[in-house]
C-alpha cells in the first residue's frame, strides 16, 4: 500500500518518457482582468509573466506587477492610495493526460511579496462632542509589506502561432502583514486586492511563446 | 475534475469579501472609582462630568448638543467618558451633588493630556483616533487623587484606563 502511493507520488513529479525534450523554451503573458481594473475602478494592476515550458508539463513561472489603489469614499470622506511593484514565483503542472497538445489545465502554487506605502486622509470634520475642527486624521508614507500564498488552477489554449489565450482562478491566502507605524488595517494591498486573511482572484492572460 | 470543482466551491465560500468595521467602535476612556483602601466604591453622591471648550468657557450646550456627557451617575463605581479625536489635553468639571449630604455640592476640574492616533479600518469606516494618556491633574476638592492605569485607549471596552479615589471625608 505504502510503496503503491509512493510510486503514484513519484509518477506525479516525474516526466512522461517520450521523444518530446525537456526544455520546451519560454513565454511571456500579460494580465488584461488587472488593467481592465486599473482602467475602469479604483483598483488594479498591470502584470506580467515569465513562463519556462518543462515538457509541457511543469511550467515554473515568475509574475511580476504594479498594483494600485486611488479612492475616495463618498460617505466617509476617507481618501486611501497606494502604489507599489509585487512579485509572485511558483509552479504549475499540466494536469492533462495528452500533455503536449493544443490546450492545457494548469494547477499550480505561488508564493508572493510585496512592500509598499500608503496614504489615507480625510478633510477637516467637527469633533461629535466638543464640535471643533478635527484636522489631523492623515496617516502619510506608512510602510508594509505582505507575503501570501496562492493556489492557481487555469486554462491555456492555443490560438494560432505563438499566441495562446488562458485564465486562471486564484485562492490567495495572507501568511504574513506589517507596517512600521499602527494605524490599523490595510485597505489594498497591491497584487493581493482587498485587505483580508483570504481573497479570490482572477487573470484572463494573453501568452506568447518565445 | 470533480473534486477540483467541490475544492474551488469550498474556496469560493471561505473566501468572500464584506464590509468589516467593527461592531464597536466607541473609543472612549473608562473610569473606575476606589475608596483608600483600595476597594471598589459605588458612589453614594450624584456624578454629573460636563465638557470645557478650548477657550476654557464652560459650555452648557453647545450646536444644539448638549455638553453633559455624563448625567446624574449614582451608585455605580464604573463610568465611561469620552476623549476628543484631535486636542492635546481634554477638560472635564465633575459636579458631586448629594441633598441628603447637607445639600452637597462640589466641583472638581479635571485636565487630561494624550497623544492621539488616526485609526483606519477601511475607507468604509468611520474616521477613529486612538490615544495614549499621558498625563492628568485635578482640583482636589471632592477627589483625592486619579491615578492612570492603562494610558491606551482604543476600541476595547473592557480595560479600565483610571482609577479615582475620592477624598475620604466626603
Amino acid at each position: 500500500m505504502v510503496s503503491a502511493s509512493a510510486s503514484a507520488q513519484i509518477k506525479f513529479f516525474a516526466f512522461q518518457k517520450d521523444s518530446i525534450p525537456v526544455f520546451r523554451g519560454f513565454a511571456v503573458s500579460f494580465d488584461l482582468v488587472g488593467a481592465g481594473l486599473m482602467a475602469f475602478s479604483n483598483n488594479g494592476q498591470y502584470e506580467g509573466a515569465l513562463r519556462v515550458n518543462l515538457h509541457d508539463e511543469w511550467f515554473p513561472i515568475v509574475e511580476v506587477g504594479l498594483g494600485k489603489a486611488n479612492h475616495s469614499d463618498d460617505v466617509t470622506h476617507i481618501h486611501y492610495d497606494t502604489k507599489a511593484p509585487y512579485f509572485r514565483i511558483g509552479i504549475d503542472k499540466n494536469m492533462l493526460k495528452d500533455k503536449h497538445g493544443k490546450n492545457r489545465l494548469y494547477a499550480g502554487l505561488r508564493y508572493a511579496y510585496t512592500s509598499y506605502k500608503v496614504n489615507i486622509s480625510r478633510p477637516t470634520f467637527p469633533d461629535p462632542v466638543w464640535q471643533w475642527d478635527t484636522d489631523t486624521y492623515n496617516i502619510q508614507d506608512a510602510s508594509c509589506s505582505q507575503h501570501w500564498i496562492e493556489a492557481v488552477v487555469g486554462v491555456d489554449a492555443k490560438i494560432f502561432g505563438p499566441l495562446h489565450l488562458g485564465w486562471s482562478l486564484r485562492y490567495k491566502r495572507r501568511i504574513s502583514h506589517s507596517q512600521d507605524i499602527d494605524f490599523g488595517r490595510s485597505w489594498y494591498v497591491p497584487g493581493y486586492g482587498m485587505d483580508g486573511d483570504t481573497r479570490l482572484g482572477g487573470t484572463f492572460n494573453v501568452i506568447i511563446d518565445i | 475534475m470533480k473534486r477540483l470543482s467541490y475544492i474551488w466551491m469550498i474556496l469560493l465560500l471561505t473566501a468572500c469579501s464584506s464590509i468589516d468595521c467593527p461592531v464597536n467602535s466607541i473609543v472612549e476612556t473608562i473610569w473606575k472609582v476606589y475608596d483608600g483602601k483600595g476597594q471598589e466604591l459605588k458612589l453614594a453622591d450624584t456624578l454629573t462630568v460636563t465638557t470645557v471648550r478650548k477657550d476654557a468657557q464652560v459650555i452648557t450646550v453647545l450646536n444644539g448638543r448638549d455638553a453633559t456627557v455624563l448625567n446624574k451617575l449614582t451608585e455605580k463605581s464604573t463610568f465611561n467618558l469620552p476623549i476628543s479625536y484631535s486636542h492635546p489635553e481634554d477638560v472635564f468639571v465633575f459636579h458631586f451633588d448629594n441633598s441628603n449630604n447637607n445639600n452637597l455640592h462640589v466641583t472638581d476640574t479635571v485636565w487630561i493630556t494624550k497623544n492621539d492616533y488616526a485609526h483606519f479600518e477601511s475607507v468604509d469606516c468611520n474616521s477613529i483616533f486612538f490615544h495614549t494618556l499621558t498625563g492628568i491633574r485635578y482640583t482636589n476638592h471632592y477627589l483625592d487623587s486619579i491615578v492612570i492605569k492603562n494610558p491606551s485607549v482604543t476600541y476595547d471596552y473592557e480595560t479600565v484606563h483610571l482609577h479615582i479615589y475620592p477624598k475620604s471625608s466626603n
